[in-house]
């Protein structure tokens, strides 16, 4: 049985005793220049403090790097490398399968985990993996069947899951919303990083997109909050690390967040507090040619 | 190495004019693992038919195997694998390890990376190129600079798109289609949300007008790099489209043939004169896409606006009655005596000339072409060869 780590995504320095005393395991921190959708970057010259901040408090830290690596991106990748051997991180989460091969030159393979959003879709990839690196993050589009059909193979290797918050579902290297104002002559007064845009569909009222522009691209999200109360309950024991994503929810709410996913007794009082959640894919099969399944 | 030029193709017939327009290889879907499940996919017997006639003329067929995989998607995996093997498939195009790796065990195929895996740099070609890939097919949002630094790095051959529709974020990391309509982008159901009319705000403030704020991005046109591609000597350059038509699919094709050939014997025409002929088909307002460099507005396409064709594809040559002088065709649009028509033949060669009388097949005299899908006859001078293209010129 493995045991779960509650990974939440680090804000700020002070907030790391608060985090820790909820009982979070893993603290993850952004890169200034690799990590897209970041919410806290660092530099590579405050990875050594902060590091030593956080494992004072005997909590294991990750760092996300989460961008799409171009050719250009790897001499930088090899710096933040050497910095993340010699700081020891416990993980790195990645999105682009490059950074693996560019961990394994540093020796660095066995701290990686795959979470490249929708590509950990079946049991091979699991067994294909494990051994590789450190763990896999399980597709955001697969069902709760799906799910446990993966983790339950023979593959050894840890499985995560980014199991609440706005799911991203788009990434685009284009500047959508620069491009858009640009299209209309029109100034704004900020883009990036504005985490208050919202879309809405020509046909779909009332429901709202967060669309976030950053240095590195645009990001589309899901219009409600992923919740797994239930779904925990069948998979933790299959799970090593479970990710809370935090973009778009305010800091009070996602400690109850952190809270809540340890204390059951808490969640009928979090879910009167706090709306707009959904289940995500856990029961809803997505379709290969319109009408295979769902019927409009 | 010679550079390829590699067109799409949805169907039997389309990647046989794809063949005859001058393309050196053609990719398909079968009928399961692909991408585009709305193409008209092949089975085992049309892939093998097509294969015999690519051979024959010493060209080749490469088979996409790039959706991302369920495990309730493997079941056939291996079978499919062999018999491809058996059909003697040049190489199949893939984005999952499970298929690279069945493929390496089972079979002899040659595996190139899908553009659905988004490989951007060096280091990732070169892993691949380990795993047993030999040609990584690049991001469509690598720049030409890039391109030619993973060029310089890379043991795997490349593969670069210079033509077609381009997904506004990267490939095989969207799932915008199955949250809004629950059709799987990676597993050929996308529904192309991308492209919808989208209002956007700033918490409740509406900052755009009637759901003018749009995501799409016009299509990639590449003319103005191919020279630069061939002379890094890129394995492979690729035209986006399995749900192209046949003009659209001959009027490309033809166009990136005639520039290739035409620069390889030092004869290339002012850009502008490919471009011209490139207009002639359908298409959505073009740009250069990421080949610059960092996108900007002008890649953009606001008010879902799509060019309109310079020409008109009216008929395709069935056939041509010397004895008579007469063009046998399959009408595909609106045209009628008086009017002047232009003739792309599968060798590059481009007629116009004016239509005298339409008849029918019964030779009964017509006051037009007004029947899609019907056979018709027109009188024509010169020799033309089957499945030509006719434009009427507007």
């Amino acid at each position: 049985m493995s045991i779960l780590n509650i990974v939440a995504r680090l804000k700020s320095r002070d907030e790391i005793e608060r985090l820790v005393d909820l009982g979070v395991d893993v603290l993850m921190i952004d890169t200034k220049d690799l990590t897209t959708k970041s919410l806290f970057p660092f530099d590579q010259n405050d990875l050594s403090e902060i590091d030593q901040l956080i494992k004072n408090y005997d909590v294991n830290l990750y760092v996300y790097v989460n961008k799409m690596i171009h050719e250009n991106d790897l001499e930088n990748l090899n710096q933040w490398m050497k910095l993340f051997k010699t700081v020891d991180v416990d993980g790195i989460v990645i999105n682009d399968f490059t950074v693996y091969v560019v961990a394994k030159d540093h020796g660095l393979e066995n701290k990686v985990i795959y979470q490249p959003g929708t590509m950990n879709t079946n049991t091979f990839d699991a067994m294909f993996l494990e051994g590789k690196i450190k763990g896999m993050t399980l597709s955001k589009e697969i069902t709760l069947e799906e799910i446990l059909e993966i983790v339950k193979s023979p593959s050894k290797i840890n499985y995560s899951l980014v199991g609440h918050g706005y799911i991203d579902m788009f990434y685009s290297k284009r500047k959508l919303i620069t491009n858009y104002f640009i299209h209309k002559n029109r100034k704004f007064h900020k883009i990036k990083g504005n985490h208050h845009f919202v879309l809405e569909e020509k046909t779909r009222d009332n429901i709202y997109y967060p669309i976030l522009e950053d240095q590195i691209g645009t990001h589309i999200f899901r219009d409600k909050k992923l919740i797994s109360f239930d779904e925990i309950d069948h998979i933790k024991e299959y799970i090593t690390d479970f990710f809370i994503e935090r973009l778009f929810i305010d800091d009070e709410e996602y400690y109850d967040t952190i809270q809540a996913y340890q204390n059951k007794e808490l969640q009928d009082i979090f879910l009167n507090r706090y709306k707009n959640f959904n289940n995500g894919f856990y029961y809803l099969p997505t379709e290969k040619t319109k009408g295979e399944r769902h019927v409009d | 190495m010679l550079t390829e030029l590699l067109a799409p193709a949805g169907n039997l017939y389309k990647a046989k004019i794809a063949l005859l327009y001058g393309a050196d290889a053609v990719y398909i879907g079968g009928k399961q693992f692909s991408l585009r499940a709305r193409a008209s996919n092949f089975d085992l017997s049309m892939i093998k038919e097509l294969v015999e006639f690519a051979h024959h003329i010493e060209k080749k067929v490469y088979v996409t195997m790039n959706m991302v995989f369920h495990d309730e998607d493997v079941y056939g995996l291996d079978d499919y694998l062999v018999e491809l093997d058996k059909i003697n498939v040049d190489a199949i195009i893939c984005s999952n390890m499970i298929v690279i790796e069945r493929a390496k065990t089972l079979t002899d195929l040659e595996v190139h990376l899908s553009t659905q895996f988004s490989l951007t740099n060096s280091s990732l070609a070169n892993y691949f190129y380990h795993q047993g890939v030999k040609r990584v097919v690049l991001s469509r949002e690598a720049s030409l600079d890039e391109i030619k630094r993973i060029q310089e790095n890379s043991l795997a051959d490349l593969e670069v798109f210079i033509h077609g529709g381009m997904c506004v974020s990267y490939s095989g990391r969207c799932t915008l289609s199955n949250y809004t309509v629950l059709r799987d982008a990676n597993r050929g159901g996308c529904a192309h949300t991308c492209r919808w009319l989208y209002n956007l705000y700033e918490d409740d403030t509406l900052l755009s007008d009637d759901y003018d704020f749009q995501m799409s991005s016009k299509d990639l046109e590449a003319t103005n790099y191919i020279k630069d591609l061939l002379d890094l000597n890129i394995a492979s350059l690729k035209v986006e489209g399995r749900m192209k038509s046949i003009h659209y699919i001959a009027t490309v094709i033809n166009t990136y043939r005639m520039m290739i050939d035409d620069y390889k014997i030092g004869c290339l025409r002012p850009i502008e004169q490919y471009q011209t002929e490139i207009k002639k088909a359908e298409n959505r307002l073009t740009s250069h896409g990421f080949f610059e460099g960092d996108t900007t507005v002008d890649q953009q396409l606001y008010n879902s606006r799509s060019e309109v064709p310079t020409k008109e594809f009216v008929g395709l040559v069935k056939d041509y009655d010397r004895e008579k002088q007469e063009l046998i065709v399959q009408q595909r649009n609106y045209f009628e005596p008086g009017d002047c028509l232009e003739i792309l033949m599968p060798d590059k060669t481009i007629i116009q000339f004016q239509v005298k009388n339409i008849v029918d097949e019964d030779g009964i005299e017509l006051d037009a072409a007004r029947h899609p899908l019907q056979i018709i006859k027109i009188s024509c001078p010169v020799t033309i060869m089957d499945n030509s293209m006719i434009r009427k010129i507007i």
